[in-house]
C-alpha cells in the first residue's frame, strides 16, 4: 500500500512537472514506466487535479464510505472537487513527520481535539478561517485557531446482563469497584478517557475533572489493576467483551451501539458520566489543495445534513448545536449531544491533553506495566 | 608482506557501487535518526539520563531483556529436541517435519498471535474443551498477560532456533557417536560428553539469533499481553506517534542497535561470527 502510494506521488509529480516544462517528454515517460502506470492515466489534465481535489487522512474501515457520502459528494457537487482519502491514520508523530518533511500528501486530518491544539502550538497546522467556517455551527468550545471539533465520540462502559442484570452498575464509581461488582474490566491502553473515569470514580465532581490529578488517577488504576486489560484498538475492546474476558468493558460509543445490536441487549451500554471527546478537523500546513478549498471542505462537514449522514452511518455525533434536536429518537440513547446525555457525560479538555496528555501516557503506561 | 596489504586491491572497486548504496541508503538515515536522542528535544544526553532517572525506561528495559531471554532459552530447548530428532528421523519423515516448519515460519505473526487467542483464550478451544469435561470450573488465564506472550514469542522463534541447529548437527560426523559407543561409553555419556559439545556453536548461534530477533517483538506483546506486557518496540512507537517524544525513541533506538552490535562483538571474540552463521570455514 506504501509503494502504490508512492508510485502514485512519482508519476503524479513527474506529470505536474512535465506540464510545466521542468521535465522532458522522455524523463516523464521513463517515470511512468518505473511507477508501472500507462501514461493515459496520468495525462497531464489528471495531474493538475493533483491540487484540485481534497484529500482526507482518516482510519478507514466504514469511515471512508460515511465521509465519502457524508461531506465529499455534497461538497463535490458544489466545489467540483473530488474527495480522496489516505486511511492510514493521521496519528500526532505522523502529521508532524510529514510537515518537517515538507511533503504534505494530506489536506484534512479527522484527528483528535488535542492534536489540533498541540499541533497548531508547534506550528504544524494552518489557522482555521472563520470567515469561512461558521463559528455558530461548532459546539461551544470546540472552535480553534488550529482545528474545528467537528464530531464528538465518547468512552463510554458496558457490561455483561447476565453477571449484572438484577443490579446494574451505573458509572464509573461501579465499574471500579471490584467488591461489589466482581469481575475483569477493560480499558483503554493509551489513557484517554481512563484517566478521567478513573477521578470520577475515586470521587472527583464532574466540573473538577480537568486539571486531571493525575496521580491520583494513577492509584485507582492501579487499585484494579490486577483484574484489567487493556485495549488498543476497537476491535480488540469489542472482542473482550464479547468474548467474556471481561464483565465490564470500557468502549468507543459507536462500537458499543453495534454490540448491544448484534449481542440483542446482552451487553448493556452505560453513557452516564461517559468521557466525550471532540474528533478535531485539523490542516496541516501547506497543504496541497490550498487553505480556501480545505476551509470550504470542513464548513461542508458542519451542515446539518451531513452531520446527521456521520451520525447514521458512523455513530459519531453532531458538533453543530443545530443538529442536536435532529438526532433520530433511536440515536438519542448512543449519542453524546443528544438531550438525554448531554448534560451526564463529561466534555474531554483538549488543551489539558496537548498540554500533559504526554506525560499522563507514560505514567499510565508505567502504571499498567 | 606490508607493502602487499596496503597495495589498493582491485576487488574493492566491484564491491564499492553495493557499499556505496548501503551507506547512502541504510546508514545514513539511520544514523540521521539515531542523532535526535542527543538533539530531542534540546542538545545533551537528558534522552539518556532518563534511563538511570525514570522507573518507567529501566522497567522497559529490564521486562524486554527478561522476556527475551526466558524466550531464548525456552525456544532453543525446544528447538534443540526438534533438531535432535530430525536429525535422527528418516530422510521422508525429516523432509516432512521440515515442510511443517518452513510453513509455520512463513505464516505472518498476527495470524500466529490470533490462532494463540483461538486456542488458550478465554474462551479459546483448550478452555472450552476443560470446562466441558469439568476439570475446570474457571478458564485458565493462559492468555493476555505475560505468560501468554512468552508462548507466542516462543513459538514464533522455534524456527529461528531450529534451523542453525540442524545446520550444525548435521554438520557433525556420525561415526564419532558410533565410535564412542564402541569405546565403551554408554548413550547418555555418548550424548552428554561427546554430542552436546559438539552442538556448542549451533546452540550459541541459535541463542544468539533468537535474542536478537525477539528484542524487536512488537505484535505478539500488544496483542496477547492484554496491554499490560509492554516492550522496548511498542514503547517506542508510542513515543513517537502519540507522546511525540522522538528524542527518548531514538534513544531507545540507539540502545537496542548498540547493545545488538555489542552482543555480536564479544561473540566474535570468542569465535568466528562467519562459522556460526554458516560461512565458508567449513
Amino acid at each position: 500500500m506504501k509503494d502504490n502510494a508512492f508510485l502514485n506521488d512519482l508519476a503524479r509529480e513527474g506529470a505536474i512537472a512535465f506540464k510545466s516544462g521542468r521535465l522532458d517528454r522522455r524523463s516523464f515517460l521513463m517515470l511512468c514506466g518505473l511507477a508501472g502506470v500507462a501514461t493515459l492515466a496520468v495525462k497531464a489534465g489528471d495531474a493538475e487535479a493533483a491540487a484540485n481535489e481534497i484529500v482526507m487522512w482518516n482510519w478507514g474501515g466504514e469511515s471512508e464510505k460515511c465521509h465519502g457520502d457524508a461531506i465529499g459528494k455534497p461538497f463535490t457537487a458544489k466545489t467540483g472537487l473530488p474527495l480522496k482519502f489516505d486511511t492510514s491514520g493521521p496519528l500526532q508523530g505522523k502529521i508532524k513527520e510529514m510537515v518537517d518533511s515538507g511533503k504534505v500528501t494530506a489536506d484534512v486530518c479527522d484527528a483528535d481535539g488535542f492534536d489540533a491544539i498541540a499541533l497548531g502550538k508547534s506550528g504544524h497546522l494552518e489557522a482555521i478561517d472563520y470567515n469561512i467556517v461558521n463559528k455558530q455551527q461548532i459546539k461551544e468550545g470546540s472552535a480553534w485557531e488550529f482545528g474545528v471539533g467537528v464530531i464528538f465520540y465518547g468512552y463510554a462502559f458496558m457490561y455483561d446482563t447476565k453477571a449484572f442484570g438484577d443490579n446494574p452498575p451505573k458509572g464509573w464509581a461501579d465499574f471500579y469497584d471490584t467488591a461489589k461488582f466482581p469481575g475483569k474490566r477493560s480499558l483503554y491502553k493509551w489513557a484517554n478517557g481512563s484517566i478521567e473515569s478513573a477521578l470520577v470514580a475515586d470521587g472527583v465532581t464532574k466540573d473538577k475533572v480537568y486539571p486531571c490529578d493525575v496521580p491520583r488517577a494513577i492509584e485507582k488504576i492501579k487499585s484494579i489493576k490486577a483484574d484489567s486489560l487493556y485495549w488498543g484498538s476497537g476491535s480488540e475492546a469489542h472482542d473482550m467483551i464479547v468474548n467474556g474476558e471481561v464483565v465490564m468493558g470500557m468502549i468507543w460509543q459507536n462500537r458499543g451501539k453495534t454490540i448491544e445490536e448484534r449481542t440483542n441487549g446482552r451487553y448493556k451500554m452505560v453513557m452516564n458520566e461517559a468521557i466525550a471527546m471532540p474528533g478535531a478537523y485539523i490542516v496541516p500546513r501547506g497543504n496541497p489543495a490550498g487553505r480556501d478549498n480545505v476551509m470550504k471542505f470542513i464548513e461542508q462537514a458542519l451542515q446539518v445534513e451531513s452531520q446527521l449522514m456521520i451520525l447514521d452511518c458512523l455513530g459519531m455525533t453532531p458538533s453543530n448545536p443545530e443538529a442536536f434536536a435532529k438526532i433520530p429518537e433511536a440515536m438519542q440513547p448512543y449519542a453524546v449531544n443528544s438531550a438525554q446525555n448531554i448534560d451526564k457525560v463529561i466534555f474531554n479538555d483538549p488543551v489539558w491533553w496537548a498540554d500533559n496528555g504526554g506525560d499522563a501516557v507514560n505514567a499510565f503506561l508505567e502504571a499498567i506495566g | 608482506m606490508t607493502s602487499r596489504s596496503s597495495r589498493f586491491n582491485p576487488y574493492w572497486l566491484l564491491v564499492a557501487p553495493a557499499v556505496l548504496l548501503v551507506l547512502a541508503l541504510y546508514v545514513a538515515p539511520i544514523v540521521n535518526v539515531l542523532l535526535l536522542s542527543v538533539t530531542d528535544p534540546k542538545p545533551g544526553l537528558g534522552n539518556y539520563a532518563k534511563i538511570f532517572e525514570s522507573d518507567t525506561v529501566a522497567n522497559l528495559i529490564w521486562r524486554t531483556v527478561r522476556l527475551c531471554l526466558i524466550t531464548t532459552f525456552a525456544a532453543v530447548f525446544l528447538g534443540y529436541v526438534v533438531s535432535y530428532a530430525m536429525l535422527h528421523a528418516l530422510s521422508g519423515v525429516r523432509r516432512r517435519m521440515m515442510s511443517i516448519l518452513l510453513i509455520s515460519f512463513w505464516i505472518s505473526v498476527l495470524v500466529r498471535s490470533f490462532a494463540w487467542l483461538m486456542l488458550l483464550g478465554h474462551n479459546g478451544l483448550l478452555n472450552d474443551m476443560l470446562l466441558s469435561l469439568g476439570v475446570i470450573s474457571e478458564p485458565l488465564p493462559l492468555m493476555r498477560n505475560e505468560f501468554g506472550v512468552l508462548i507466542g514469542m516462543t513459538e514464533y522463534m522455534l524456527p529461528y532456533a531450529i534451523l542453525p541447529l540442524l545446520a550444525n548437527m548435521q554438520g557433525i560426523d556420525p561415526r564419532i557417536a558410533s565410535a564412542s559407543r564402541s569405546l565403551g561409553a554408554s548413550s547418555a555419556q555418548t550424548f552428554f560428553h561427546v554430542f552436546l559439545p559438539l552442538t556448542r556453536p549451533g546452540i550459541i548461534a541459535a541463542s544468539l539469533l533468537v535474542f536478537i530477533s525477539s528484542l524487536g517483538f512488537y505484535v505478539t506483546p500488544a496483542i496477547l499481553g492484554g496491554g499490560k506486557v509492554q516492550m522496548i518496540a511498542e514503547y517506542i512507537s508510542v513515543q513517537l506517534l502519540v507522546t511525540v517524544r522522538w528524542g527518548v525513541a531514538a534513544m531507545l533506538a540507539t540502545l537496542m542497535i548498540a547493545s545488538v552490535l555489542a552482543l555480536m562483538y564479544v561473540l566474535n571474540r570468542f569465535m568466528k561470527l562467519s562459522e556460526i552463521f554458516g560461512g565458508a570455514a567449513r
